[in-house]
């Protein structure tokens, strides 16, 4: 099962880059004050 | 002067870093015009539809060819071995596709309040798309192939796919950075995720060795190929066909039911869920076979794990409906986008369940899996992108509804019908030859020979056939619905609403 | 008080001030470079485009939110907005050249809410700082311990041999990778705390949960690097992520609902006003923040308006309501040379002051320091689950040790007490308490009970002493009109038509007598006939009442001159009983008319709750800064003993009577409302501000109930006495728990897989039983009145 060896680490570092993704996510305030932005989208005029 | 504002307000830090954005509140896009590039998304859109009525009809005619294999008319090209990954790849990379592109530049520029990043980098995605599809009508029928399931098409072909994903990546993403709302709408995560996977996933499958300009060999080899193979397959079954598609639910249902997302913490708990147990499951296409006992378990386990977050993507969209029920009676669009999402319901308790060893046992190389797939893809691909695009067709041309509703109701309910022979006669298929293959006589000798289960398949390939052919025909009707909206109309752009830019 | 003829309006006076126009004057001053800097910051090197910080009220959804920040990115000038509904807090970056606060403002308050510029915006932002770090630290730890236990799953489940070596150590090293965020980063409070529990040579939880983080990871890590050697056969990687994922869902659970309460307390904060009429040397006056003020400035002060220093009136005379830093819920006479105070309203006449004390010398200020250093002495007691927890795990770790020292073999020895480490998992003690005063708190906040210390809800099942402030919370923040009596000889008139034609007075009028009066008027008439009535040369006299002079119909018969007020004004003969203060007089060219007394309104409830609390067996105490006549006539009427009442209290002296309650040995429930109420609420054991309570207050208290319905009392400490069944009945599952599991730690008979399933197993159920406190109790709740 020798794929895992490239499977296994490409798992790790994606796993890490997630990670990464989170972090800007959370200190961007992607995760704040959620509840009004699912209603935005019906204001656009589009 | 400056130095003395600042002297007076007793600032004594130089100025002040902003985590808000401050921008202009218009931006004149690259054409100098503060509107929209719907030109991309028009050419897309009319893409998907003719594409979706060529890979429909190429998929009826293999479905005969499986009833009536005169139909292979003894030609290498026409046979039903070469036909198919055209269906396949025409089904999902082309109508699929197109559709994902329409949509994603749609909804990316709306959410985001700004025109695309790049106008040329986007056309370059379009035309070589194109190319890359025609590409494959071309050599798939030639018997240019690698061999790998939804990975066919051979290494320059691959290359230009990859050229054509980057631009994609680059539009998409770029876009988003130039955003003028800070928080970055949930279905942009989706097809955010769907891009980047998609990416990793073709990257890693196509590495190849090419040996002439048509032919290559896989770096991987046998059985860890296999798992490759399907470690792909299944990523792209959940990044290409359901994340990306998930995309298209979280804007255009709130869109055209005129109510927001159920619950848009859910939203986005599903996202991050469904991303990460997705990696894991793909070993379950690799039961029994040489793959270890212990990585089969292991693609079992998280299948079954992933059921959770797929309802509850699931439940969230069906439930926006919550308190206008009545518009599924009324609007046929929202009917198919929500009818869409009970079929992608269908298919991810589905699959958990035939992911399962002993079920598996059963069910593997059988109709059975057919018949997922179609449902899947007849079901919960094919009507969400039908809705999205009904959605979207009168908009691009300057039209206030699509030409005919009532044609619009014929497709729906055609369709429907369809996809239901497609998937009985394919479950009761697979059932009967997984039983049959299975069946041993009390000396230990098979009952059946494989001849036979064949036999015993055909009047389910007929009504199987009769099923996708009401399918096209439902796509047909569309294709027609659509082009005279086109003709009755213009292809305008909308402009961007300059003043409505809170960030 | 003596009679003073009606003083000629000076120059310098204007007639009532407008409410509104004091906030457009307030908006106005904000538009001044100057005020920025309390609640903005220049964005770029020139100072050219701001952002500013403001607190946005009248918020009801998350609808609101858009359409705020729709209006304000409309004005020109304004680059972006950012509105928060659940923080009520608006960023707005603007160019100073193009844009000016004022506009928000007015705009903000034609769609009916109100924009005010939030200067405590630091501190917000440190909190929100506080709160994405450890949502970070969460999800990092969430993730992670995901990955790792797919990769653990492979060893837990292969048959023996299946799994290649090389396979095993190249997943072994996956979870290696994927342990160090957590442990590094996600672990850090953690090891932060122990760090410091060490340095101050103290016991926390923290302490033996990094020990033991630290062990197993070690252990693990040495598994990996050699997987031959002696300490090589198992890992506890997922065991490891598993632990600091779920105490780190603990506390950022408590997190959670800190931030929560903040919110909403915040909304109700009131300051003190941001910008003064200050005396140039010219004689004008100019607007400006009172920031700048300086003592010996002279201030006007309108009627309406409150006092932002103390200092010394200098020209006028007036009534001011001090009821905010005394208690004393009566208007109180200031003439010239009468000292008045900050945070103090005046009621009746415009004034000149002049600045004697500002800022933290005030004694405003010095009411606020008494509470905050009562606060910090305050001991702390520690929660029962502590108490268990720590000897708990200090006898867990010397089991392991003990472990360590009597096998035979070190190697199964250490493996044996990194076993009993897992499965000991102080988890379920660390959510035990949190998640059932967490799920409580919930609750009650459904039920009107802002719980802002969960401690609290533990002493709240200890306390027998109730201590009462009068007023505002026994009784409501007025005086209600309770009997009008007919003068001899008055036959034409009613009682309605005297009551009427006192409100046609009234209306002109602050003092709370009138304003009483137009409380009552209108509950009996609301649409308020004397509104049409004509009033000429309407005069209010300080100290004695209001004139004036009758026009037109529709007056019951008379046309001259009327007065409202004491009873030497109006020519009534003064009573001998009673409270003179609190009767008012009606009276015409022919003589008095008729009688109104009032007295305090006491709350519906009050009655039925201090028999409950009696009935409950708590004593009761009831402490006020009102005069000892009042506050006796009102423990009459509610039934309590002589030794039970405290009037003319300070808060000085409200803190000493409860320092000596509590040397006897008595934990005191404090319910109040003032910010005299302050310090004591910051001294007793449990705290609670009722009703519309001064900031301040609510600030300190443990508990607020914004309703004011005291018979949420009952509920509280109801629902107090549950969490507390919970969260011992979860601390029995976790030693229960432990019981079994240890000794099969011990004696290696708990594969690893299982230690961790386990934990997990009784964290989850731990928080369960916790959840079963959102739901209503069994009984139904006392009703409220």
């Amino acid at each position: 099962m020798d794929i895992l060896f490239l499977l296994v680490p490409f798992s790790v570092v994606l796993a890490l880059l997630i990670v990464g993704l989170l972090a800007w996510a959370v200190w961007s305030g992607q995760f704040e004050d959620v509840d009004k932005e699912g209603e935005r989208i019906l204001d656009d005029q589009a | 002067m400056k130095g003395l504002w600042r002297a007076q307000c007793g600032v004594s830090t130089p100025y002040f870093q902003s985590d808000l954005m401050p921008m202009n509140s218009t931006i004149p896009g690259p054409s100098g015009s503060a509107t929209y590039n719907d030109t991309i998304v028009r050419q897309f859109a009319i893409a998907a539809v003719i594409w979706g009525v060529v890979s429909m009809l190429v998929g009826v005619f293999i479905a005969a060819q499986m009833a009536w294999p005169a139909l292979n008319f003894d030609l290498p090209w026409l046979s039903f071995g070469r036909l198919r990954p055209l269906h396949t790849n025409a089904a999902i990379f082309a109508f699929g596709g197109c559709a994902l592109f329409a949509t994603s530049y749609w909804v990316v520029q709306r959410t985001c309040q700004v025109r695309i990043i790049s106008d040329k980098l986007a056309a370059l995605h379009f035309w070589l798309w194109q190319a890359v599809i025609v590409a494959a009508a071309i050599t798939l029928p030639l018997g240019i192939t690698r061999g790998k399931e939804y990975a066919e098409l051979e290494w320059p072909i691959s290359i230009a796919i990859a050229v054509a994903w980057v631009a994609y990546a680059v539009v998409f993403f770029g876009t988003i950075g130039i955003r003028k709302v800070r928080h970055i709408y949930v279905a942009n995560w989706f097809y955010g995720a769907f891009i980047i996977a998609v990416a990793l996933l073709h990257i890693t499958n196509a590495m190849s060795m090419p040996a002439t300009l048509w032919k290559s060999y896989s770096v991987y080899a046998g059985v860890q190929d296999a798992m490759v193979q399907w470690w792909y397959g299944h990523n792209a079954v959940g990044f290409f066909l359901t994340a990306g598609f998930l995309g298209i639910v979280y804007y255009f249902i709130p869109k055209q039911a005129e109510r927001p997302v159920y619950s848009y913490r859910l939203s986005i708990v599903h996202f991050w869920a469904l991303i990460f147990t997705y990696m894991w499951a793909g070993p379950h296409h690799l039961h029994y076979t040489a793959l270890p006992d212990w990585t089969q378990s292991l693609g079992m386990v998280f299948s079954l794990i992933l059921l959770a977050p797929s309802w509850g993507g699931m439940i969230n969209g069906v439930m926006t409906l919550s308190g206008a029920w009545h518009k599924l009676r009324d609007d046929p669009i929202i009917r198919f986008m929500i009818v869409a999402l009970s079929f992608y319901g269908i298919a991810t308790f589905e699959g958990p369940m035939m992911s399962i060893k002993t079920v598996n046992a059963l069910s593997h190389y059988t109709d059975w899996g057919i018949g997922h797939v179609h449902g899947g893809t007849l079901g919960w691909v094919g009507f969400i992108s039908m809705g999205a695009l009904y959605y979207l067709v009168p908009r691009l041309y300057g039209q206030s509804q699509m030409h005919s509703l009532r044609a619009i109701e014929l497709h729906f309910w055609i369709s429907t019908l369809g996809i239901v022979l497609y998937i009985a006669s394919m479950w009761i298929a697979g059932v009967m030859q997984g039983l049959m293959w299975r069946s041993i006589n009390t000396d230990g000798s098979l009952t059946y020979t494989f001849v036979e289960s064949v036999k015993a398949s055909i009047p389910f390939y007929i009504i199987r056939f009769v099923g996708g052919l009401m399918y096209l025909s439902g796509m047909a009707v569309m294709a027609w619905n659509v082009a005279m909206t086109v003709r009755a109309g213009r292809a305008q752009d909308a402009r961007i609403p300059a003043v409505l830019a809170p960030v | 008080m003596s009679a003073d003829a009606p003083v000629a309006s000076p120059d310098w006076a204007r007639p009532w001030s407008d409410a509104a126009d004091g906030a457009n004057q307030d908006a106005l001053a904000l538009d001044a470079p100057q005020a920025w800097a309390e609640f903005s910051q220049p964005v770029d090197a020139d100072a050219l485009v701001w952002q500013s910080q403001l607190r946005v009220e009248g918020m009801r959804c998350a609808a609101c939110a858009l359409t705020v920040e729709q209006t304000l990115a409309r004005l020109p000038g304004v680059q972006s907005v950012r509105v928060s509904s659940a923080a009520r807090r608006a960023a707005i970056v603007w160019s100073a050249q193009a844009s000016r606060p004022s506009e928000w403002l007015a705009a903000i308050a034609k769609l009916g809410y109100r924009l005010s510029p939030d200067v405590d915006a630091g501190l917000q932002r440190q909190g929100q700082h506080e709160a994405r770090l450890l949502l970070w630290r969460w999800l990092v730890a969430g993730f992670c311990m995901m990955q790792v236990m797919m990769y653990a799953y492979p060893a837990y489940m292969a048959e023996p041999g299946t799994i290649t070596p090389d396979i095993e150590q190249l997943l072994r090293w996956a979870s290696w990778v994927l342990s160090l965020p957590v442990l590094l980063f996600s672990a850090q409070p953690f090891f932060a705390n122990a760090w410091r529990d060490l340095l101050e040579r103290r016991i926390s939880m923290d302490l033996p949960v990094a020990l033991g983080l630290l062990i197993t990871f070690g252990i693990s890590s040495v598994a990996t690097f050699e997987p031959q050697g002696r300490w090589g056969a198992e890992v506890y990687f997922d065991s490891l992520t598993m632990f600091v994922f779920f105490l780190l869902s603990g506390r950022w659970q408590e997190g959670r609902l800190r931030e929560r309460t903040a919110g909403s307390l915040d909304a109700l904060m009131q300051r003190l006003p941001m910008t003064v009429e200050r005396r140039c040397s010219d004689g004008r006056f100019e607007r400006i923040a009172a920031r700048q003020l300086r003592l010996g400035d002279v201030l006007r002060v309108l009627p309406g308006q409150a006092f932002v220093a103390d200092g010394e009136l200098i020209e006028g005379q007036t009534q001011v309501d001090e009821s905010l830093l005394s208690g004393e819920s009566r208007p109180l006479h200031r003439n010239r040379g009468s000292a008045v105070l900050a945070g103090s309203y005046n009621l009746q006449a415009p004034v000149l002051m002049q600045v004697g004390s500002l800022g933290q010398s005030t004694r405003y200020a010095q009411i606020v320091a008494l509470m905050q250093q009562a606060a910090l002495d305050k001991p702390r007691l520690a929660l029962l689950a502590d108490r268990v927890a720590r000897p708990f795990l200090w006898t867990v770790l010397a089991l392991a040790l003990a472990v360590v020292l009597l096998y035979e073999d070190p190697v199964r020895g250490l493996m044996a007490a990194v076993a009993v480490l897992v499965v000991t998992c102080p988890c379920a003690l660390s959510l035990a308490t949190p998640s059932a005063l967490l799920a409580s708190a919930g609750w009650l906040a459904r039920q009107g009970v802002l719980v802002r210390r969960l401690q609290a809800l533990e002493r709240l099942t200890t306390v027998d002493t109730v201590l009462l402030d009068k007023t505002g919370t026994l009784t409501e923040a007025r005086l209600g009109l309770r009997e009008i009596t007919l003068a001899p000889g008055r036959k034409h008139w009613s009682p309605a038509q005297a009551l009427q034609a006192a409100c046609a007075l009234a209306q002109s009028s602050l003092h709370p007598l009138s304003r009483a009066l137009l409380i009552e008027g209108q509950r009996r008439w609301p649409d308020a006939p004397w509104a049409q009535w004509r009033l000429l040369n309407v005069q209010e006299l300080s100290g004695q009442g209001l004139q004036g002079q009758t026009v037109g119909d529709g007056w019951p018969g008379l046309q001259d001159q009327l007065k409202l007020g004491h009873a030497e004004f109006c020519g009534a003969p003064s009573q001998a009983q009673g409270d003179q203060g609190l009767q008012v007089y009606l009276a015409d060219e022919q003589g008095p008319i008729a009688r109104f007394e009032f007295d305090e309104v006491l709350r519906e409830d009050a009655q039925a709750l201090l028999a409950q609390l009696g009935r409950a067996g708590l004593q009761v105490h009831l402490v006020s800064g009102d005069r000892q006549a009042s506050v006796a006539r009102l423990a009459e009427r509610l039934g309590l003993a002589a030794d039970q009442l405290h009037g003319q209290c300070s808060p000085q002296d409200k803190l000493a009577l409860l320092q000596a309650l509590q040397a006897q040995g008595r934990r005191v429930l404090m319910i109040g409302d003032g910010l005299n109420d302050a310090p004591v609420l910051a001294q007793a054991d449990v705290s609670m501000a009722v009703g519309s309570s001064v900031p301040l207050a609510q600030a300190q208290a443990d508990v607020v109930l914004p309703t004011a319905s005291l018979g949420l009392i009952l509920v509280l400490r109801e629902q107090a006495r549950r969490s507390m069944r919970i969260v011992r009945q979860n601390l029995v599952w976790a030693a229960a728990y432990n019981a079994v599991c240890v000794p099969l730690a011990l004696t290696g008979w708990l594969p690893s897989w299982a230690a961790g399933l386990g934990m997990a197993l009784s964290s989850l159920w731990v928080v369960l039983n916790a959840a079963r406190l959102s739901r209503p109790p069994a009984m139904p709740a006392p009703s409220r009145a």
